[in-house]
């Protein structure tokens, strides 16, 4: 940043907010860490992976976990070719199963073969378990299973490794979370600002229904739902988020029915200024604070209603990789320590992040100045 | 003001109802309910009878007496609205539903016979047997789909209206009974938690408020705010590792709510029992509960210190506890005592995610696994009764701000 610009103009109140927050040190590092392993997780299908990076085999070359990585993007997903080998590719004859990169390797390094393969730094899948073999069930952290290959986090109740399944479940939560929060503000930012623009008749009949809405025992209701229809990721997003845009809505109608009351709007109108644009233009950035303030806060509660979900085995299909669901396995195998530990601690890290950010934000947005004698 | 309760109670009703509809339409349209799972057993029963071929369990028909007694019962004929109006008690439903043969003497409980007569203009009356000149009242009848057979019944009006919740098709009990044999339970965890919380936010809130800005203001409000964030069932299996005789320590046990031997203990041994099993879910509990009545109580105290009569009653030279605990508090504590309308809460407290966790028999629980089996009336009476108490512990916070504030004014 240049400190020419300061003297030739004055900051914006944007401007201003972003550099307290960069200045307030434990909400920006919490930020940059947690974006930062976010923009990582979509990396993961090369970092941590069965499937090799790179196999040359007789002249050719291969790379499935390259196309997994292809198939994990979005919109590239459609396009992408299979990343599936079976082991006959790579000449075990008859061996129709997907190909076990890990042994393959040993095997090439002792033949000391022309073939090689790079495989990704922790060479481990999130879904692979007892059926694949060497795998093994409930090894503990560091324990080295069948084929001598040490777990860092150990493994669960099938033989899944407990650090791929942990790396693999931040991913799907934040994606989880942030999809939820973006969609409860896009829905409830606009039905909130027109109750408390607009109020009458449509504020009366949204409060009533919200009322009804925010009685509803929601948990329960989407267990019930998603017993009769697919659990798919798009429909859990869904579900949660036509029960969680209440609380938005809830604080723009206040905003709204606060601001509107303002001479600058009466001035705007007054000048024939259309509606849509008074309260695009006017009025929304004035209810910026709570809009922004209460974000992180929100995904927090979509981290955590997808973990309770999962836990009681009505979230993502599995075997998706998820917390909750690690947790769970955690709570009926309670000697194995290290299903509970791994996963909580993953969360708690995480939730710890986004409340230090949340922190942060409302201090930089919100500064409370409070004056007291002594 | 108490124009303004009336009012609050009259719009409390159509919310009742339209929360009460929207959970009796989307379980309608849950697959496997009690009518599906009595449907299937019959099946099963008749391939078990006949000759046994897999394929014939399936498609084995159902004698259609018990078909049609069946959907009588589960009216399944019926709209899904006019099966939520009997289900309130709106519509009469049939009570003591008995097939009957026209013409032909009918035990109907209760020592009871009658007969069924088709009058010359092809209405139907049902009398006694042993006396057919008296017509019984109360009595009606439906055509069967059977030839010469009709049902014959009496009508009842029980419903959630008059508080009756049917039986529990899992316990084959009634669900008021049920439900009041696990409120003790979760109650306890309620009431506990919740002067837990209070005191607890109450002195916490007040020291935050006097030492705004220090390093201990900063650091409670962040441990506050992830108590509050964590899953408390998760924060309640990483306890059960640590301490629940998982791998480490084993002080506290893995889970239930008292010893097996209970009965046999004398008051004190009870007590210490029961402390026990308490502790590990009470925690798991309580966590995520002190952040938002902890930054009501700071902030709320924070303003008042900042309003003049304060400053005033400092300039008379009072001393410091004095203004803040007798002027400044009595002001502050309006909001937290506004939210204690959440009291009525703890009857059904105790989420069931926490009591599935340490797998405690509270209401939680029950109605968790009254979804998962499809046991409508009692997931149904659970739904109600959380409506309910929402609603009313919205108007008790409401009735109660006007009570501690006589500067609030209801329009």
């Amino acid at each position: 940043m240049s400190n020419g610009s300061d003297q030739s103009k004055p900051l914006t109140i944007n401007q201003r907010r972003w550099r307290k927050f960069k200045g307030l040190r434990r909400g920006y590092y919490s930020l940059v860490i947690l974006m930062g392993a976010y923009l990582l997780s979509f990396l993961l299908p090369l970092l941590i992976n069965s499937k090799a990076l790179m196999v040359s085999y007789n002249g050719e070359w291969y790379s499935p976990a390259g196309r997994d990585f292809l198939k994990s993007l979005p919109l590239v997903s459609l396009v992408a070719p299979p990343s599936f080998y079976s082991g006959e590719t790579f000449g075990s004859a008859g061996d129709q199963a997907e190909a076990n990169y890990r042994l393959l390797q040993q095997q090439w390094d002792e033949q000391g073969s022309d073939n090689w393969i790079m495989m990704p730094p922790y060479p481990f899948g999130p879904n692979e378990d007892i059926t694949l073999a060497g795998n093994e069930k409930f090894l503990a952290p560091f324990e080295a299973d069948g084929n001598g290959f040490a777990r860092w986090l150990g493994t669960d109740d099938r033989g899944r490794d407990v650090l791929a399944r942990m790396a693999y479940g931040f991913q799907v939560s934040m994606t989880f979370a942030l999809l939820i929060a973006i969609l409860e503000y896009l829905i409830g930012i606009p039905i909130g600002a027109m109750m408390g623009f607009f109020g009458r008749w449509f504020d009366l009949l949204m409060q009533r229904f919200m009322e009804i809405w925010s009685a509803l025992p929601f948990l329960f209701l989407i267990i019930i739902i998603v017993s009769f229809v697919e659990p798919t990721f798009s429909l859990l997003v869904f579900l949660l988020v036509i029960f969680s845009w209440l609380g938005i809505a809830t604080q723009m109608r206040a905003q709204f029915y606060r601001e509107r009351s303002r001479d600058y709007v009466a001035a705007a109108v007054s000048i024939g200024v259309s509606t849509p644009t008074i309260i695009v233009k006017h009025i929304l950035p004035n209810t910026l604070v709570p809009i922004i303030t209460f974000f992180p806060f929100a995904v927090v509660g979509g981290i955590t209603a997808l973990v309770s979900l999962d836990y009681l085995g009505f979230g993502l299909p599995p075997p998706t990789a998820s917390w909750g669901q690690m947790i769970g396995v955690g709570l009926s195998n309670l000697r194995q320590y290290w299903l509970v530990l791994v996963p909580f601690s993953a969360l708690f890290a995480t939730l710890t992040l986004v409340v230090f950010i949340g922190e942060g934000i409302r201090e930089a947005f919100d500064p409370k100045v409070f004056s007291r004698l002594r | 003001m108490i124009q303004y309760f009336i009012r609050r109670l009259l719009l409390a009703i159509p919310t009742f109802f339209g929360a009460t509809f929207v959970v009796f339409m989307i379980a309608q349209y849950a697959p496997g309910g009690p009518y599906e799972q009595q449907l299937n057993a019959l099946k099963k029963g008749q391939g078990s009878e006949g000759a046994g071929s897999a394929f014939g369990t399936e498609t084995m028909a159902i004698p259609k007496s018990q078909l049609e007694a069946l959907q009588r019962y589960y009216q399944v004929n019926k709209t899904p609205f006019e099966r939520y109006l009997i289900w309130l008690g709106i519509l009469p439903r049939p009570v003591n539903d008995y097939r009957a043969t026209i013409g032909e003497p009918r035990n109907v409980g209760g020592g009871l016979r009658v007969i069924v007569q088709r009058g010359g203009d092809g209405s139907y009356r049902v009398v006694k047997a042993d006396d057919p000149t008296t017509v019984l009242d109360g009595w009606y009848v439906d055509l069967s789909e059977e030839p010469n057979s009709v049902w014959v019944y009496q009508r009842s009006q029980r419903g959630i209206l008059t508080a009756d919740f049917g039986d529990s098709f899992t316990y084959r009990k009634p669900v008021t009974e049920l439900i009041a044999s696990r409120i003790p339970v979760s109650a306890q965890f309620g009431l506990i938690g919740f002067i837990i919380t209070y005191v607890v936010c109450f002195y916490l809130g007040t020291q935050k408020a006097l030492k705004h800005g220090s390093a201990f203001d900063v650091v409670t409000s962040s441990i506050v705010l992830i108590a509050f964030s964590i899953p408390g069932w998760a924060l309640g299996a990483v306890l059960l590792v640590l301490l629940g005789g998982g791998s480490f320590l084993e002080l506290f046990p893995t889970g239930g709510f008292q010893s097996s031997d209970y009965e046999t203990l004398n008051l004190m041994e009870r007590i210490a029992d029961r402390t026990w099993y308490f502790v590990l879910p009470t925690v798991a509990y309580t966590i995520g509960g002190f952040a938002s009545t902890t930054l009501l109580m700071k902030n709320s105290l924070l303003e008042t210190l900042g309003q003049d009569f304060v400053r005033t009653a400092y300039a008379k030279g009072l001393r410091e506890n004095r203004v803040i605990w007798l002027h400044a508090m009595r002001n502050s504590i309006i909001p937290l005592v506004a939210s204690i309308g959440g009291i009525i809460g703890i009857f059904l407290a105790g989420s069931y995610l926490i009591e599935y966790a340490f797998n405690i028999d509270g209401i939680g629980k029950l109605s968790f696994e009254a979804v998962l089996q499809r046991d409508t009336n009692v997931f149904f009476a659970f739904a109600v009764i959380s409506i309910l108490i929402t609603l009313v512990g919205s108007m008790i916070s409401d009735f109660v701000l006007a009570l501690v504030d006589p500067r609030i004014r209801f329009r």
